[in-house]
């Protein structure tokens, strides 16, 4: 599903240039469930923006489903995003002034779903995620669980194939983790794959392969059992 | 610690510079357009005081009623002023003045025009404040043919001041002798003359005719409050003096011409109300009127309510970035009045700053102003005294308001709300913001329609049919120089080719002379179906060279003898006779003078035809009555021309003139210039609001852009979930303009039938006008709609291209 080759990007600042990636090449298959670690700085969400199309890289090539996609514009980027990927971030980034279920229901405008299906597959979403009954709730009245179950509905309410998390368990205690970890384990048993950023190596075991990186490029792969 | 809030303060402005620009850069644009209105009013409101006897200064009017007609003099009786003085002790002086045109002044070989000239009474350096650099205040124009020139003029003709009993020359045959010089008279002045020849010199004005008024007369009171008791003594001193000659010359008493619905009456303007509060007929020079004076005042403070408006939201708006460092400051022992102290002193800062370039601005632009408003307005020492302390005091006022808010409202939190956050949701909402930026604009499309509708007028008053043809008609205003030779002049002219018609008369619709005359429309003489119409002595060639059409019947004729009795009378004068078919019909000219027996002195007039109405007056007044009689008047020539070689015809028709009158320039015109000019006013206010609208706008958009830029930053993170979930650029686009354009649109709902109400009023002034069509309202609609818009985009698009991974990385 991804073959990166020779992945590099940097970022200028007035004085300094930092290399957030560095020649990085990997290559995730469709189906895995797959773990990225490092120490914090070595250009975890700089990898997973690229592989969202939410940056694009300085050098190097990105081959999405077969398409070549480093030098895709923005508007193809967002085209080709909408339709396959879906997001999870350490702080949810959940829109206050919306209620879950409007949450929920955006990617859905985004890609033009008509008015009817999008309230099927949103209730059909929150269903599953057991946070139905919190419906009209805004995001500030829900806990930190909670409020990332909503997220994570909002991520796979478009049916996306691949879902990129950036420590989705980051700011929740570990029995809330353990409930998205499982979750995610879920979808991906039903055939999503998933790239999910981590500092818990407890977390990394729900995954079938751990990519760790160190200064932008692959130090290690260990493949789960 | 004063010092403390000042650092605190610039570094706080220093480090949002945008913001700090726009809100000084607007603030100081809103007081600087301020600041010139003011002076403009202050200008207008200036008029004549700078007589030091203002106060008891009045002119006395004549108010005639004849039948219908209802006209107000700002001129009167001949021997009025010397009477009023001589008859009531509280009258101090009295003072005549009467234009006396234009004459050709000699300066060494040449002969130069000069028109800024009157007749006055030896009283006028009395009266008004004229103060003389050289010669006798009391004297200088006791005798005839002396005149007091300004200092301009005597610069001009004798290089110096110093030129008394000088020897001045007019037209070549008159000589003045030079027996005062006074400085110029103020520009604020309701008259405007360079010189100013003795009374004494014009028999007429040792007439006693207490029927006629074409002098315009002045007292002079002993204390102003004398003017209810003069005004009051008025119909007894009438009786007195015009009785007698009412008797002889309209055969009855005053008594009974009251009873009959007409009057004879005399009223005073003050001195000081002349300028603004005064548009009779006869007065001396063009007035002004309290209208412009009210509508500039009201933009003015539009304006700066619009500025402030600015500076209030943008200062709330980035202070409530700012509620985290009160709540840090708060926690840090900063007491509530010292945060109070700190906005405020930001606030006025930045206002004080702002009227420091407004001042600049004002000063640099003041030129370009008086070429706007035909103004001449100079800054005096004088104007700082009370230039200086308001404008301290508008920077306190302002200062503190716009800072009030924020400080009050800030400082009011709690430190741990503000810590948590809670204070940003209610902030954000900014209900009076949303109130002041639908204010703004309410202001700003009022200003887009109001300057539609006049430039609507404008268009409609040039573009208007006048019943004449005014383009390509020369008008030769000095024939009278010709003296004898006019006829020559004109059958010379008749030849060349490329003059089609030529017609000889004062009389003509742009600016010409002005006469009317009482018409009986049976022999009975019955003064309530008197007609009271302009009655103009034209030539047969008056109606094909002013290109006006006839209604009925004929014009007149060279070869009918019987036409010496002729008249023409207008569609108006037709409807107001109310001949069912006026042609042949008689009417009675009042010829004045000596009664010969009951019957009053008339002369019997036959209507040969009727001309289809024409404008002579401003079309702010209906269409008059008007007689055009026959003869021949050398009050001016005027000369249809058709030729692509104007500057080759003018120098033909110059060589003709200076070979009949060697040694006067000839004086001309074209009549649509004329015309033009006499509209002058109308186009300066249309030109002045033009500019004042735009001004409005732009400061109106200043602060919509701040307020746009501002509610961005406040949504970058949400613009940023968006993106990443897939939404376009232009779905975010429409999402932050969308709050923006719904309160212009209100404000378009709300300001479209205030507007509507107001030009309605406006041009009620024109007897002739434009109706306010819907594509004016919607035009303005949505023009402020799209300046809006565009305003908005730009930073909303600014906001929309972002990238997303910057604005959600911020954790
Ligand atoms: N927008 C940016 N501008 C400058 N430097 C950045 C930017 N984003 C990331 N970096 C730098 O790139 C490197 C990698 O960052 P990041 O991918 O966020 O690390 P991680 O997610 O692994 O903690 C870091 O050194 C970070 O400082
Ligand atoms: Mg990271």
């Amino acid at each position: 599903m991804i073959k990166i080759t020779n992945l590099e990007k940097f970022y200028r600042t007035e004085e300094v240039e930092t290399i957030a990636l560095n020649k990085l090449s990997m290559h995730v298959n469709t189906g895995e469930f797959v773990a990225i670690m490092g120490p914090s700085g070595c250009g975890k969400s700089t990898l997973l923006n690229i592989l969202g199309m939410l940056d694009d890289p300085d050098e190097g090539s990105y081959v999405f489903n077969e398409i070549e996609v480093a030098h895709f514009n923005e508007r193809k980027r967002a085209d080709l995003r909408k339709h396959n990927i879906g997001f999870v971030f350490q702080s949810f980034n959940l829109i206050d002034e919306l209620t879950v279920f409007e949450n929920v229901e955006l990617p859905l405008i985004y890609t033009g779903v008509p008015t009817a299906e999008r309230v099927k597959r949103v209730e059909e979403v929150l269903d599953k995620m057991q946070i139905m009954h919190r419906r009209n709730h805004y995001p500030q009245q829900l806990s930190g669980g909670q409020q990332q179950r909503v997220a994570i509905a909002r991520a796979v309410v478009n049916k996306p194939k691949l879902i990129l998390a950036d420590e989705p368990t980051g700011n929740l205690d570990s029995s809330n983790g353990n409930d998205v970890m499982e979750l995610l384990t879920d979808l991906n048993e039903q055939g999503t794959t998933i790239i999910m950023v981590t500092h818990s190596e407890h977390d990394a075991r729900y995954s079938h392969r751990i990519i760790r990186l160190l200064d932008g490029q692959t130090v290690m792969e260990n493949i789960m059992v | 610690m004063f010092k403390n809030y000042i650092k605190t303060a610039y570094r706080s402005l220093y480090k949002n510079k945008g913001f700090t620009a726009i809100n000084i850069l607007g603030l100081a644009l809103g007081l600087a357009t301020c600041l010139l209105i003011v002076f403009y009013v202050v200008d207008e409101l200036s008029y004549d005081r700078y007589n030091t006897k203002a106060s008891r200064i009045f002119r006395v009017n004549e108010d005639l009623k004849l039948g219908e007609n209802n006209v107000q003099y700002a001129v009167a009786m001949p021997p009025l002023a010397k009477t009023l003085k001589a008859e009531y002790p509280y009258v101090e002086d009295a003072v005549r003045l009467k234009n006396a045109g234009s004459f050709h002044v000699k300066k060494g070989d040449a002969n130069i025009i000069e028109s800024k000239m009157v007749y006055a009474d030896a009283s006028i350096f009395n009266v008004f404040t004229l103060l003389m650099i050289s010669g006798s205040s009391s004297s200088a124009l006791v005798e005839p043919n002396s005149v007091v020139i300004n200092e301009t003029i005597a610069k001009k003709y004798f290089k110096n001041t110093n030129a008394i009993g000088k020897i001045m020359t007019f037209n070549n045959n008159w000589n003045l002798k030079v027996t005062g010089i006074i400085h110029d008279v103020p520009k604020q002045s309701h008259f405007n003359y360079d010189f100013f020849i003795s009374m004494s010199t014009v028999p007429d004005s040792k007439s006693n005719e207490w029927l006629r008024s074409d002098y315009s007369t002045y007292v002079l009171l002993k204390e102003a409050k004398d003017h209810t008791k003069l005004a009051a003594s008025f119909p007894a001193f009438l009786q007195k003096f015009s009785g007698a000659q009412m008797q002889s010359e309209l055969g009855q008493s005053i008594a009974q011409f009251e009873k009959g619905g007409s009057h004879f009456r005399l009223n005073l303007t003050a001195l000081t109300d002349i300028h603004l509060n005064s548009n009779l007929s006869g007065e001396l020079g063009p007035n002004s009127t309290t209208q412009y004076v009210y509508i500039f005042s009201a933009i003015a403070l539009f304006i700066l309510l619009i500025a402030c408006v600015n500076f209030m939201n943008l200062s709330t708006a980035r202070s409530s970035n700012r509620a985290k460092e009160v709540g840090v400051r708060k926690v840090m022992g900063s007491s509530r009045k010292h945060l109070i102290f700190q906005f405020l002193a930001e606030s006025i800062l930045i206002t004080f700053v702002a009227t420091v370039i407004a001042i600049v601005a004002a000063v640099i632009l003041l030129p370009f102003f008086n070429q706007l408003s035909g103004k001449e307005i100079v800054l005096t020492v004088d104007s700082l005294k009370w230039l200086v302390p308001s404008l301290l005091a508008i920077v306190l006022v302002i200062g503190s308001l716009a800072g009030s808010y924020p400080a009050f409202f800030l400082s009011a939190f709690q430190p741990i709300d503000v810590l948590k956050g809670k204070l940003s949701a209610g902030f954000k909402g900014g209900g009076l913001r949303s109130f002041l930026v639908v204010f703004q604009f309410f202001v700003s499309i009022l200003l887009i329609i109001g300057t539609l509708v006049i430039y609507n007028q404008l268009n409609f008053i040039q573009t208007k049919n006048l019943g004449y043809n005014r383009s390509q008609v020369l008008v030769v205003k000095n024939l009278g120089e010709l003296n004898q030779q006019t006829n020559v002049f004109k059958q010379a002219l008749a030849e060349l080719p490329g003059v089609k018609e030529t017609t000889m008369t004062g009389f003509l619709p742009t600016n010409g002379w002005r006469n009317t005359r009482i018409y009986f429309k049976d022999a009975t003489y019955d003064q309530k179906k008197s007609l009271f119409p302009q009655s103009w002595q034209v030539d047969a060639d008056y109606i094909p060279t002013m290109d006006m059409k006839m209604a009925q019947g004929r014009n007149f004729s060279k070869d009918m003898q019987t036409d010496s009795s002729a008249v023409i009378i207008n569609e108006a004068a037709a409807k107001f006779l109310g001949f069912a078919d006026p042609i042949n019909k008689t009417v009675y000219q009042s010829l004045g003078g000596d009664r010969k027996g009951t019957t009053p002195n008339v002369k019997e007039c036959h209507i040969v035809g009727v001309v289809k109405d024409f404008h002579f007056n401003s079309l702010r007044e209906k269409i008059d009555p008007i007689v055009l009689t026959y003869g021949q008047n050398p009050g001016a020539l005027a000369i249809r021309v058709s030729t692509s070689n104007i500057t080759g015809l003018m120098g033909q028709i110059k060589d003709k003139w200076n070979s009949l009158s060697p040694g006067i320039q000839i004086d001309y015109s074209f009549m649509d210039q004329d015309f033009d000019a006499s509209y002058r006013s109308e186009q300066r206010i249309g030109r002045i609001f033009v500019i004042f609208t735009a001004l409005a706008i732009i400061i109106a958009c200043l602060g919509l852009f701040g307020l746009a830029a501002y509610a961005a930053e406040q949504r970058t993170k949400e613009i940023g979930i968006r993106k990443v979930l897939g939404a376009d650029v232009s779905v975010i686009v429409a999402m932050l303009s969308k709050d923006f354009i719904k309160l212009v649109c209100i404000a378009i709902v709300t300001a479209s039938p205030f507007a509507w109400f107001v030009m309605n009023k406006w041009l009620q002034d024109f007897a002739y006008r434009v109706t306010i069509h819907w594509w004016v309202i919607a035009a303005a609609g949505v023009g402020a709609l799209l300046i809006a818009f565009v305003t908005i985009s730009f930073q909303s698009i600014k906001a929309a291209l972002a990238n997303p991974v910057k604005s959600l990385r911020s954790e």
